[in-house]
């Protein structure tokens, strides 16, 4: 299976990453060499299995859980109050 | 104190035939000596560590009841929530951070009097198998301190060989405890998957990781077990109602009448002769102890590598993309827009084997490939369960090699390889949920550790540390 530059690059922008051309380069061939790793199972017969689901829920409870406000907000960069401070979304 | 058992130290500390402060001292001058070596740890809390051994030593004095881990120092592994300390997964995009709050094996530990002496080195994000993926540091090994401790929990696993601390946590996705705990020559169990609560453990691989434990001797893991196992609420993944039992009651009953396999496919694998003899040695002292141990063949064993790097880096893209700079973590010092704060600094954040992860694992949940490769692997892990499940039909416990190699040099192995063969021997054991231990089965010529794996069905782990404990005394091996 082929990889190309752009697929790569097309990846890394679904997976909020900036590539440069050097690293996007790289990525292309150690993908192509995965990618023929993973293909050892198509030689598996695994057309008749059944893929597992949880059988219970493995939710928690939604109980409420108080924090102080500073403990929260302890690692945040930029704080207005009980706002997160982030650049401008809408231009 | 390397030869006194956690519950005997703990005992005398009860007893005060020796104070908290002492042992903490003793492993805090250990830490002294030999940190800058070894580099196991990324932050020492030594006044608190001091400061906490003498509450506990006053609470004694006092005649208050204590816990049963009185005065008795742990490390653990920096990706596993420490709340007001930081934890950094050993990446530069938690660098700063500081949890809120503490991982329920913590609070269990702080309510066993537990004393926490620092936070480990791990392969960034826990991806990787030699601690040299750290952002910050590479963990060597100290029985050769030119020799990888191996990975991802390197340095908890470096931290209890070099006897600085006695016991530490770790986690497990792939071989993260077992594969160092042989490369260091020490214990290290995983757990079956739901036996010990994961909340707190910052997130890799979700349905393959687990918390784990690191030890010099295997009655002193059974004992931490005994105060880790156990439902929790913040974990919906924990086993309910599931009976308690404890891991070192009968330990040393013996192994006369056990039936251990060994599988064909993990025979045929192993390449290093030094590795191939220990393992056929320590075949037949189970014997001489009274097992019975045979031969079965388990095929899909030879093919878990691809079906367990799919799942692995798909969990990965998806977990590693909270990390968006906005709330927490590390933030580039240049951009226009939020696009370009977040591209960056996740670009500038995670290292090179993180991002290759969450992009290997980005392109297999594309729609075009899903079925392809995602839905494949899941099957074939199903099929692996159904499998294990029949084999414990027969066999008590499975014994196998821990690594196919032995501790390697510090830059040997090539670091731009997602897909590692050495980790074949265990990631089809996190795949199938079952629990494995790792112990010392032997040495090589030159003087290195080679482990040897004990796997149980879900939920054994009493029938692994019963045999472990069994090879363990026979063996009585030292480094």
């Amino acid at each position: 299976m082929s990889i190309s530059k752009n697929d790569i690059i097309h990846i890394a922008k679904l997976a909020k990453l900036k590539l440069d051309d050097e690293e996007a380069t790289i990525f292309a061939r150690e993908f192509e060499n995965i990618l023929k790793q993973f293909k050892t199972l198509d030689k598996l017969d695994l057309d008749d299995v059944t893929m597992e689901k949880p059988n219970v829920s493995v939710l928690r409870k939604d109980v409420q859980k108080k924090y102080e406000i500073e403990d929260l907000y302890i690692n945040t960069k930029v704080m207005r109050e009980t706002s997160i401070e982030v650049p401008k979304i809408i231009e | 104190m390397k030869d006194c058992s956690i519950k005997y130290l703990s005992e005398k500390i009860r007893n005060r035939e020796i104070t908290s402060e002492e042992v903490v001292r003793y492993y805090l001058n250990k830490i002294e000596e030999k940190e800058k070596n070894i580099d196991a740890f990324l932050l020492v809390q030594k006044d608190e560590a001091l400061k906490k051994s003498k509450e506990i030593d006053d609470k004694i004095k006092r005649g208050e009841k204590v816990g049963k881990l009185a005065g008795i120092p742990i490390a653990i592994k920096d990706n596993i929530c420490t709340k007001g300390v930081k934890t950094t997964c050993a990446s530069k995009m938690l660098e700063d951070f500081i949890p809120p709050y503490d991982a329920t094996v913590i609070k269990k530990l702080q309510d066993e009097d537990a004393i926490l002496i620092g936070k480990t080195n791990l392969d960034e994000f826990a991806m990787g198998s030699s601690t040299e993926n750290s952002a910050f540091k590479v963990t060597k090994n100290p029985i050769d301190i030119t020799r990888v401790a191996g990975g991802s929990s390197g340095g908890s696993a470096a931290a209890v060989s070099a006897d600085m601390v006695p016991l530490a946590l770790g986690s497990d996705t792939g071989g993260s405890i077992r594969q160092p705990a042989a490369f260091c020559g020490i214990v290290g169990m995983k757990p079956t998957y739901g036996l010990v609560s994961r909340f707190g453990l910052i997130s890799f691989a979700s349905s393959l990781e687990q918390i784990g434990l690191f030890s010099n001797k295997v009655e002193d893991n059974a004992y931490l077990l005994n105060i880790l196992a156990g439902e929790d609420d913040f974990d919906g993944t924990t086993v309910k109602e599931l009976e308690k039992k404890d891991y070192t009651k009968d330990i040393d009953a013996g192994i006369k009448g056990m039936k251990i396999g060994i599988p064909v496919e993990f025979i045929e694998e192993i390449i290093d002769p030094e590795i191939k003899e220990v393992i056929f040695k320590d075949i037949e002292i189970l014997k001489e102890l009274g097992a019975e141990v045979e031969e079965f063949s388990l095929p899909l064993l030879k093919e878990g590598l691809a079906p367990y790097y799919i799942i692995s880096s798909v969990e990965a893209s998806s977990n590693l993309a909270r990390f968006d700079s906005i709330r927490y973590g590390y933030r580039t010092k240049y951009y226009e827009n939020i696009n370009e704060l977040v591209e960056k600094s996740r670009s500038e954040g995670f290292g090179k084997e993180v991002k290759r992860r969450i992009m290997l694992g980005t392109y297999v949940l594309s729609s075009r490939h899903c079925d392809e490769y995602y839905n494949k692997a899941q099957k074939f892990r199903s099929k692996l369960k159904k499998d294990f499940k029949e084999v414990f039909k027969k066999y008590d416990i499975i014994i196998g090699p821990v690594s196919p190699v032995l501790p390697f040099k510090i830059g040997e192995k090539c670091k731009d390889s997602t897909m590692h063969l050495s980790d074949i021997y265990t990631i089809n054991i996190n795949l199938a949920t079952v629990p494995a231990l790792s112990m010392p089965g032997g040495k090589s010529k030159k003087g290195l550790p080679i482990g040897i794996q004990l796997i149980g069905d879900q939920f054994n782990e009493d029938k692994i540390y019963k045999v472990a404990y069994a090879l363990e005394r026979k063996l009585a091996l030292n480094f």
